[in-house]
């Protein structure tokens, strides 16, 4: 399997529920606590696995605004794995999550430099590099409703922009998002291939307008109709 | 990049470290008259192991959680890291055996010691290399994803080493081998070319764009907000920012420490004029690491706004 | 909506690899030490399902509860960050009173008892209710609970009760129940499964947050058209095929002027608009006399029509006659009659409401205008939808299909904050109407209760007297002036001077006005104030720094001029500290909550739904619900409601109030699981068990309508029944669409001196009345406009709240302000590069009202006129668990300081008045004008700033780490060999 996300730039609103619903999930997850520094000082800075960046494309007036959420894009080629010197990074064979194991981490950072999408943070109480899971600990718990295996960002994202599933699976609901919606990989030159995917804004829908000429005659005044109530 | 202390004082450390081991066996196997003193090579051994460990504990410094130290030796298979640290470990042995063997048999060695302490002269130049590709292979830093990195490190990390060895040597014995100078000016020379080639490399606008990155190649593309507040892990570790007006005043200080003034003061030949030749050849380098983490774009930047790397 | 995905997320294939996969991972999650709760989630105003897994007391995950009509499963960024509001150091743990000898202000308490904080409470308000029962204000801000609140404020007899809508929505409120019976949120919704054309007006974040969220998914993923009004493009915008840049406050004017080219193109559903409105019906035209435009009723009760068959006047109410759209009349008594669409049609066709003309003043050019009411003309009139389902129509007779004219709008703060919002509500209802898109397949759904009769039949109460309950509640709709709270010289008798002439329609209150008022004695003092879930000492008030002033501000005597305040608060919020009693309230997770039918339940258009909120937490500090202290007080003070015949209190507690009280025979707070055995829906006698029953069904109740019933139910017999049965309305007669409203028209008259009835003295009064209670909707420039130089001040300033703080007044939440902890003032780059104001400069911001100081952003995304920021960003330091230096209070700016509760004083008699709409009375908090000038070099920081405040007694301290598990993770681990052996992948 190929384990991934495909989110979907047309819908997303830029809401942030995926970013603290996977900080809220994965706090008491396999990887967690997610600690938080200064959370009621100055500059309180927390490890998060999934942030949203905004932007704007092209300029006034004929710009777009574009709100893009970013986690571990569990890429095919990952060189934060290749490059962690403990072992504790590894990409998971059978379906192709990547992950850190806490136990083993020594905190030098350089999986973070090898990642181009910012996908790691260090945490500042524990000193191990945290990352998106995809939710290992949600997607196989057989106890959970069937429904409910799927990464917390996905389950809560309130624009359903975010589809969880195997890319190995020609037929799976993100493998035909990607052909259909000719989904995007970020940074492509690098040569990462990263599995999570991005579908771009869909172009305006054409819409008719009601023909005008037509009705050109009977502008000059109204005339009751025999319209019953 | 972040320009962590750490960092930067064990990677000088450990190149002048390696490259003075190094040059020091090579020198002493070739039969270089000025390096078959029994003092001026334990005296430049020892200072080479101190120079070597203290950088190695300096990194530790950068760890985060150093209590898995140990296991950054597992992924030898893949990781420069790891082969930096195997390497760095296994150059102890070599090393200290071949001093042993200059110890106990002064500069006549025999053929045991002599093997040893050419595999330990390879051994550093190899470890010099791993550290140097530890930059070099990360494909989301332009600056560093080069062969002009490892050049860059050997290079520098020979240099200042044979400096080093130069003043230990003209100092202990009170008279210069020229070999030594020449060698030491040599690579002065190769040393600042290898530079001002990175230099004007870095300078070329290439790689990716905050387009690539988001994916929107037709327009221009401002960020609006990165999302949270505070700078958090990426834009402390990533997001570094130096004036132009302050790298073009490092570089040309780099240059002339680590370079320019050391070249003249060798030219000398005087041992004094040497050992301040050495230290302003670290300090410089310092410098110069500084700069080759500071002026390191990383491609995260982008997605926190900057247009390209 | 029915396309919401809960199936699994694999396919077979994949399924069967995932399962031996699962085999060899360890178990993650201790489930038997777990145990799932259903509540109602209280982080906004949305009221979500939520599921909340909970282990030790200890909160594991709080999601959406996917079987639940709201979200369906999802939840946002606020509802996802509930365990940092419950784990806040900022709770209050215990009740506070001021200590003896402190200032007010100054934050100083000591903990007392909940005896001593509530026999305290009790003897205050006894007396006020024995001797002047209005010396009692109460207001509370965004709660969900109005029934209740308003209730108690009934029992005690004081008519000086209302909630924040005031200051939120009661522009959109009323609009739409003076027009259609039913309006925008609570009151209805766009038909995201069938709208081929949506338009969005002055939207930020909303109410109904995800809802709107997965409408707007649902209507992106079938290819409809979202157009989204605003003149600031943010996260709905953001994904809008068309972003419409306008103006603030200039919504009005491209309403009308869209009307004006389906007018002029004879655009409109004419059927829509004889059967369902009243445009036919006839109005006198006697222009200067009593009884000028309204309607001919001739001999019968009833406004007339000309019948065009019986070519005679007849009752407008009756079934199969064929009135006259258009035309003049004489009546017999040579009364000059026009039908209100004529003279809607001659309003409208003026040249004043050309796409041309109103370009100039909304900024949206002409040819939009046209365009989009013409892509709205063809998909209502040429892309329509017919479901064949028979249903009755009103008179009985029986249809076989419903037409569905697939254009939907909503609408919201940007409408509702200008002083000219009810009148755009109005005209963007116009809209819809003309285009026959209410409440049918594709179009703007009414959401049960509603629709009501236009308007609902409750009036405001008026009268009080010591120890006498009120007789109707203390809001209501007034229908014309005889309505007002005015006594016999016009004076106002509320507080907040709601239904006074100043606002005669705020069926909402004007809780923005309640402190200033009172301090100022106008129209009278009071003695307590008390207050519930709302911040006026900060982000809830307008012009917050005087309003601080006016807390504190004292008599001659040394005696404070609001004598008293209590407050119910969760945590230690900028509220607290100006307080001389605070009662400590529980979180939403640790309390009993009703989302009552009788208030504005969670309804959706197809299904009456309400829902409740049950502890999933056991509080560990001495904390009351602010519901159990209602309870509690209207027992200890003998409401004749809560109180049985013998004097023995009827209610034990609030759950056992919620299951016993009866409004009328089988109607109560909660509709589901009515009668003996819950069998029952929306009336029954009381159910003993019906928190059980609420528990067992995850927290709600929902009752799907028959197909019959589920559209056009302004005229839907099978469903103006069922609505009878359920109390929502009073009789099953048609609910007639008022495009002409001929109540605002009684106001108009009064304001001419021609009513026969109250009439207002001042001139003021008499022209705002003429000017803005026009019965058909109008544009008109925004009051504060009117009165400043607009040249001085050439920018509008706006605010809202980012999606994930929207509505959640208690949001200082350590996730969330991660996102945000600094607000900037956004500025469109063009206009600023014009001004030479840079990108992150400090600037000050200058209205008629004062001035601030805050940092500069540039964005593409504004209108080039418009400044804007996020709203309630900052925080005073040491409030809600807070640093002193927190950037929240050093870098951050409220708007709030700039904009007046009265309007720009020009020294006349217009000084006095509420900033707010002349017809609703809803605070013009969007009117804002301002000036912006780059800050003096060394100027940084925001300015003004305010001493910070205290931490309370024992309160937790601010943590400098945060680590927060509800276990201890079980990681997931890699072998040794694995390490050792891989290769390269």
């Amino acid at each position: 399997m190929k384990l991934g996300l495909v989110i979907d730039l047309d819908t997303c609103v830029g809401c942030h529920g995926c970013a603290t619903a996977c900080k809220q999930w994965n706090t008491s997850g396999t990887i967690g606590p997610l600690a938080d520094k200064d959370p009621y000082g100055r500059e309180p800075v927390g490890s998060w696995l999934n942030r949203i960046r905004s932007y704007e494309v092209d300029d006034s007036p004929n710009s777009k605004t574009v709100h893009m959420p970013m986690s571990c894009m569990h890429c095919d080629d990952a060189d934060c794995v290749t490059v962690c010197p403990t072992g504790a990074s590894y990409k998971r064979e059978e379906d192709g999550i990547v992950l850190v194991d806490q136990d083993k981490c020594m905190g030098c950072n350089l999986c973070s430099w090898a990642c181009p999408y910012g996908a790691r943070e260090l945490d500042p109480e524990e000193g191990t590099m945290k990352k998106c899971t995809l939710c290992v600990d949600r997607i196989y718990d057989e106890k959970l409703p069937e429904a409910e295996r799927q990464p917390a960002c996905v389950l809560t994202c309130p624009t359903r922009s975010r589809v969880f599933g195997d890319f190995d699976d020609p037929e799976s609901e993100v493998s035909k998002l990607v052909r259909e919606r000719a989904g995007k990989a970020l940074m492509p030159e690098l040569g990462y291939n990263p599995v999570n995917t991005y579908l771009p804004p869909r172009n305006k829908p054409v819409q008719d307008q009601i023909d005008t000429a037509s009705l050109k005659d009977t502008v000059k005044g109204w005339v009751n109709k025999m319209i019953a109530r | 990049m972040h320009p962590a202390f750490s960092v930067l004082t064990f990677t000088v450390m450990s190149g002048a470290g390696y490259g003075l081991a190094a040059l020091l066996i090579l020198g002493h196997l070739s039969g270089i008259n000025g390096l078959q003193d029994t003092n001026v090579l334990l005296t430049s051994g020892i200072l080479a192991l101190a120079l070597i460990t203290l950088g190695l504990l300096c990194s530790m410094g950068h760890l985060a959680n150093p209590k898995n130290a140990w296991r950054a030796f597992n992924r030898f298979k893949t990781s420069w890291l790891s082969r930096e640290g195997v390497f760095a470990v296994l150059f102890y042995p070599f090393f200290l055996i071949y001093l042993l063997g200059v110890w106990t048999q002064g500069a006549e060695i025999n053929g045991f010691i002599s093997i040893i302490g050419l595999l330990a002269a390879l051994i550093a130049v190899v470890t010099l290399f791993c550290t140097s590709m530890i930059y070099a292979s990360l494909k989301t830093i332009r600056q560093w994803n080069s062969s002009l990195t490892p050049l860059n490190y050997i290079v520098l990390g020979l240099m200042s080493g044979s400096i080093v060895l130069a003043a230990i040597q003209s100092s202990l014995t009170g008279s210069a081998s020229s070999i030594l100078y020449q060698l030491a000016t040599a690579l002065l020379i190769l040393g600042a070319i290898a530079k001002v080639i990175y230099l004007f490399w870095i300078g070329k606008p290439a790689g990716s764009t905050i387009n690539t990155a988001t994916g929107f190649t037709q327009a221009s593309v401002r960020l609006l907000d990165q999302g949270h507040t505070s700078n958090g892990f990426l834009n402390n570790e990533f997001g570094y920012t130096v004036e132009a007006n302050k790298i073009i005043c490092l570089r040309v200080l780099m240059l002339v420490l680590a370079f320019l003034i050391p070249f003249f003061l060798i030219l000398s030949g005087s041992s004094t004029l040497t050992i301040i030749a050495a230290l302003l050849t670290v300090s410089g380098l310092l410098v110069e690491r500084w700069l080759f983490f500071a002026e390191a774009r990383h491609v995260v930047r982008l997605f926190h706004g900057d247009q390209r790397t | 909506m029915s396309t919401v995905k809960q199936q699994a997320p694999l396919n077979e294939v994949s399924q069967a690899q995932a399962d031996i996969i699962a085999k060899d991972l360890p178990e993650f999650e201790e489930h038997a030490k777990q145990e799932i709760k259903y509540t109602t989630c209280y982080m906004c105003a949305c009221r979500c399902g939520i599921k909340v897994t909970v282990e030790d007391n200890k909160v594991r995950f709080i999601q959406g509860n996917p079987n639940h009509p709201i979200n369906k499963g999802v939840l946002c960024a606020k509802g996802n960050s509930g365990i940092m509001k419950q784990y806040s150091p900022a709770k209050l743990s215990a009740p506070l009173l001021r200590k003896p000898g402190t200032e007010r202000g100054a934050g100083e308490f000591e903990e007392i008892s909940w005896d001593r904080a509530l026999d305290m409470l009790e003897k205050r308000l006894r007396r006020i209710r024995e001797t002047d029962p209005k010396q009692l204000a109460y207001f509370t801000g965004r709660d969900q609970m109005q029934a209740l609140t308003g209730m108690w404020a009934s029992q005690f007899g004081t008519i000086n009760w209302a909630a924040h809508g005031g200051f939120c929505s009661v522009n959109m409120a009323a609009g739409g129940l003076y027009t259609m019976g039913h309006a925008f949120w609570e009151f209805g919704d766009p038909d995201w499964e069938n709208t081929k054309y949506f338009m969005m007006w002055g939207v930020a974040e909303d109410h109904s947050s995800n809802p709107i969220k997965l409408g707007l998914k649902r209507i992106k993923e079938r290819g409809a058209k979202f157009v989204s009004i605003n003149p600031v493009r943010t996260g709905y915008q953001a994904i809008a095929d068309e972003w419409v840049a306008i103006r603030p406050g200039t919504d009005g004017i491209l309403a009308l002027s869209m009307a004006h080219v389906l007018l002029k193109h004879h655009l409109v559903d004419e059927e829509f608009l004889i059967r369902y409105t009243n445009s036919a019906q006839l109005v006198v035209m006697t222009p200067g006399k009593v009884g000028d435009g309204l309607f001919y009723r001739g001999d019968s009760e009833v406004p007339q029509v000309w019948d065009q068959v019986k070519e005679t006047f007849v009752d407008s109410n009756l079934p199969d006659i064929t009135p006259a759209l258009f035309g003049e009349y004489t009546a017999p008594d040579g009364t000059p009659l026009k039908t209100a669409m004529s003279i809607m049609v001659e309003k409208y066709m003026d040249e004043q409401y050309s796409p041309e003309v109103a370009a100039k003043e909304c900024g949206v050019p002409a040819e939009d205008i046209e365009r989009m009411a013409l892509e709205m003309a063809h998909v209502a009139f040429k892309e329509s939808i017919t479901i064949d389902v028979e249903w009755t129509d009103w008179a009985g007779r029986k249809q076989d299909k419903f037409i569905g004219r697939p254009v939907s709008m909503h609408a919201m703060r940007g409408i509702s904050a200008h002083s000219n919002g009810f009148q755009t509500c109005r005209a963007i209802h116009m809209l819809q109407v003309l285009l026959g898109t209410i409440d049918c397949p594709g179009g703007h759904l009414a959401k049960p209760p509603f629709p009501k009769h236009v308007p609902p039949g409750i009036k405001p109460a008026k009268e009080m007297a010591p120890m006498t309950p009120l007789k109707s509640p203390p809001l209501g709709f007034p229908t014309c002036p005889e309505d007002l709270a005015i006594n016999e010289d016009g004076s106002p008798r509320r507080i907040d001077k709601a239904y006074s002439w100043d606002a005669p329609i705020s069926c909402h209150g004007l809780m923005h006005m309640v402190i200033s008022n009172a301090v100022k004695g106008d129209p009278y003092k009071i003695d307590t104030l008390m207050l519930f879930m709302a911040n006026m000492a900060w982000n809830s008030s307008m012009n917050t720094e005087q309003t601080m002033e006016m807390l504190v501000a004292k008599e001659d005597d040394g005696e404070y001029k609001i004598p008293f305040i209590v407050c119910s608060d969760a945590f230690n919020s900028e509220m607290v500290a100006y307080s001389d009693l605070v009662l400590p309230d529980t979180t939403y997770l640790e309390r009993f909550d009703t989302i009552s039918m009788l208030d504005r339940p969670i309804s959706e258009p197809h299904a009456a739904c309400d829902s409740v909120r049950i502890p999933v937490i056991k509080p560990d500090r001495d904390v009351m619900s602010w519901q159990e202290v209602m309870v509690e007080m209207a027992g200890r003070l003998d409401f004749p409601a809560f109180t049985k015949e013998g004097g023995e209190r009827k209610y034990k507690d609030y759950k056992d109030f919620i299951v016993n009280f009866e409004k009328e025979p089988g109607i109560g707070f909660l509709a589901g699981y009515r009668g003996k055995d819950g069998e029952k829906s929306l009336r029954g006698e009381p159910n003993p068990r019906q928190w059980e029953a609420y528990e067992e069904n995850e927290g709600f109740f929902e009752m799907h309508f028959d197909m019959n019933q589920r559209y056009m139910r302004h005229a839907n017999l099978d469903y103006l029944k069922l609505a009878k049965e359920a109390a929502w309305v009073g009789n099953t007669n048609q609910i007639v669409i008022e495009l002409y409203s001929e109540k605002l028209q009684t106001f108009r008259l009064a304001g001419q001196g021609l009513y026969d009835g109250p009439m207002p003295t001042e001139e003021h009064h008499k022209e705002r009345l003429v000017k803005y209670f026009d019965p058909l909707p109008i544009y008109y420039m925004p009051l504060e406009e009117q009165r400043i130089d607009r040249d001085e001040y050439p920018y509008h300033a706006v605010n809202q709240r980012p999606m994930f703080m929207y509505h959640s007044w208690d949001s200082q939440n350590a996730w969330l302000r991660q996102i945000m902890s600094q607000n900037y003032l956004f500025m469109n780059r063009v206009a600023a590069e014009r001004d030479g104001i840079e990108d992150l400069s400090w600037v000050w911001v200058e209205s008629h009202n004062g001035k601030i100081r805050c940092q500069v952003k540039l964005m593409e995304g504004t209108n080039e006129q418009t400044v804007w920021t996020w709203n309630a960003i900052a925080k005073r330091g040491g409030a809600w668990g807070l640093d002193d230096d927190v950037k929240e209070n050093t870098d951050s700016f409220l708007m709030n300081h700039l904009i007046s509760e009265l309007l720009p004083q020009k020294g006349d008699n217009m000084d006095r008045v509420t900033n707010s709409d002349p017809v609703t009375g809803q605070a013009a908090w969007y009117d804002l004008r301002v000036k912006i000038t780059p800050a003096a070099e060394g100027e940084t920081g925001s300015w003004p700033t305010f001493e910070a405040l205290k931490a309370q007694p024992n309160a937790k301290k601010s943590p400098k780490m945060l680590s927060y598990s509800s276990h201890k993770n079980v990681n997931l681990l890699r072998s040794l060999s694995d390490i050792l052996t891989r290769g390269d992948k």
